[in-house]
Order: structure tokens, then C-alpha cells, then sequence
């Protein structure tokens, strides 16, 4: 039980070559790309899609945020429909994996900083000290400041993982409970049972709310950059 | 949000002009200073440590 619980994590090899590059690469084909003016009911419910959520996530980005609309479209797509494909069972989940979030996370946030170097470097470095702090804190605060700066992309890459892994390994252990249980008690296998399909539909929310909350919060830090 | 408009509100004099936490430039210099003084700490007990021997001679 204790071996087959964690199964699912390790990085799947065939014939001694890791696959995880195919996996990783598989959602792109599952988005085909707008060919025509007027396209099939696929591709125009995926533009449409596409529009609202690039609509509402640029609507508070200047001119200069606004030109990451690509970086972050491409992102919220590819980790909702990684998350998504992973709740198939048997499946394996790229984003359970901490060094693939961290080297989504850091890439972004690194940028993300860099831009507000770049182009409003006395505004990011005074977004060190909170405004009206008390003289005798200020040393502490920019300490504290600088410190929080830097969880920020451990803090993203963790959330994605840790919410993705818990939620497949909840599933795995409340299936597992319903299958004992079928052959102990009817009633209680039957309640065990709600309960995962209740919890299927939550990770199946999950799946997406965690892309959309990766998304939104790389997207707050190039907001407060730019 | 903080910017030129609104530090024009602060009316400092001396050395709170520049090193205070409501203008954009007062809390720049702040971070500044507070991250020169770490890296002069740091080397200050760096160039003491090379200085002073690990084990008097008696």
C-alpha cells in the first residue's frame, strides 16, 4: 500500500528513456490553432475562452505589462490543462513535480523583478520599506521586505505542488478506503464513495483555480513592476 | 500610490530630506543605507577574522 501511494510521482521511463519531455509537451496538440476567419466550435469556444481571461487578467496592466499577455495566457493554459489531464487515472502530473514549478516560478519572478529594476529602479527598490514605517523599524522592515521578496517564487512553485499532490493523494487514499471497505460494509464503502466523487469535482476546481492563482500572482508581481 | 506627486505633499528639512519613509527617494536611500551597513558588517567580521590567529601561542 505505503509503495503504491507514491507510485504515481516518480517520473515515468520507457525502455529506460524518461518520457516526461512527451508529457510535458503533450496539452499543446489538445489546443488546435485558429486557421480561418470564422473557425469550428472547438477553436471559437477556445478563442473566446482565451479572450475573457486574457480580458480580465490585463485589465489593470499598463502598456508595458500588457506586452506579457502571451507569456501569460500560455501559462494559465498549460498548467490548467496539465492539472486537468493529471486527474485521468494512471496519469502522470508534471506539476506535481517541485523542480518543474520552481523552473516555471523563478524564470517569471526573476523577470518580473528585473523589468522593475530595469526601467523603475527607485520605486522598486523603495517597494523595500513600506510608507509611514516608524525610523527605529525601518532597518528590520527592509530586512523583513527583502526576505519576503525572495519566498516569493519557492512560495508559488510549493503552492502548485503541494495543492496538486495532496489532492491526488487524498484520491488515491479514499479510493483505496472505498475498495476495502466493498467488501466490509456496504453502507460505509457506499459514503466513502460520495465522498470521492465529491472530492474528484473539488480537484477537478482545484486543477484550475491553482492555474488561474499562479497566473494571477506573477501577473500582481509584474504589476507591481511596471 | 507613492510617486513625484504625492512627495511633493512632504515638506522635510536636514537629514530627513533624504533618508525618511514617505518619499520615493527618502525610502530609497533607507533600503540603501540598511543594505550598506549589512555589507559592511559582513566585512568588517571578515577582515577581523583573517586578522586575529585561531589559536594564541602561550
Amino acid at each position: 500500500m505505503n509503495e503504491n501511494l507514491f507510485t504515481s510521482f516518480i517520473t515515468p521511463t520507457m525502455v529506460g528513456i524518461p518520457i516526461v519531455p512527451l508529457i510535458i509537451m503533450f496539452p499543446s496538440i489538445l489546443f488546435p490553432s485558429p486557421s480561418r476567419l470564422v473557425d469550428n466550435r472547438l477553436v471559437s469556444i477556445q478563442q473566446w475562452l482565451v479572450r475573457l481571461t486574457s480580458k480580465q487578467m490585463l485589465s489593470i496592466h499598463s502598456h508595458k505589462g500588457q506586452t506579457w499577455a502571451l507569456m501569460l495566457m500560455s501559462l494559465i493554459l498549460f498548467i490548467g490543462s496539465t492539472n486537468l489531464l493529471g486527474l485521468l487515472p494512471h496519469s502522470f502530473t508534471p506539476t506535481t513535480q517541485l523542480s518543474m514549478n520552481l523552473g516555471m516560478a523563478i524564470p517569471l519572478w526573476a523577470g518580473t523583478v528585473a523589468t522593475g529594476f530595469r526601467y523603475k529602479t527607485k520605486a522598486s527598490l523603495a517597494h523595500f520599506l513600506p510608507q509611514g514605517t516608524p525610523f527605529p523599524l525601518i532597518p528590520m522592515l527592509v530586512i523583513i521586505e527583502t526576505i519576503s521578496l525572495f519566498i516569493q517564487p519557492v512560495a508559488l512553485a510549493v503552492r502548485l505542488t503541494a495543492n496538486i499532490t495532496a489532492g491526488h493523494l487524498l484520491i488515491h487514499l479514499i479510493g483505496g478506503a472505498t475498495l476495502t471497505l466493498t467488501s466490509i460494509s456496504t453502507i460505509t464503502a457506499f459514503i466513502t464513495f460520495t465522498v470521492l466523487v465529491l472530492l474528484t469535482i473539488l480537484e477537478f476546481a482545484v486543477a484550475l483555480i491553482q492555474a488561474y492563482v499562479f497566473t494571477l500572482l506573477v501577473s500582481l508581481y509584474l504589476h507591481d513592476n511596471t | 500610490m507613492a510617486g513625484p506627486e504625492t512627495d511633493a505633499q512632504f515638506q522635510f528639512t536636514g537629514i530627513k530630506k533624504y533618508f525618511n519613509s514617505y518619499t520615493l527617494t527618502g525610502r530609497r536611500n533607507c533600503v540603501l543605507a540598511t543594505y550598506g551597513g549589512i555589507a559592511l558588517m559582513i566585512l568588517y567580521f571578515k577582515l577581523r577574522s583573517k586578522k586575529t590567529p585561531a589559536v594564541k601561542a602561550t
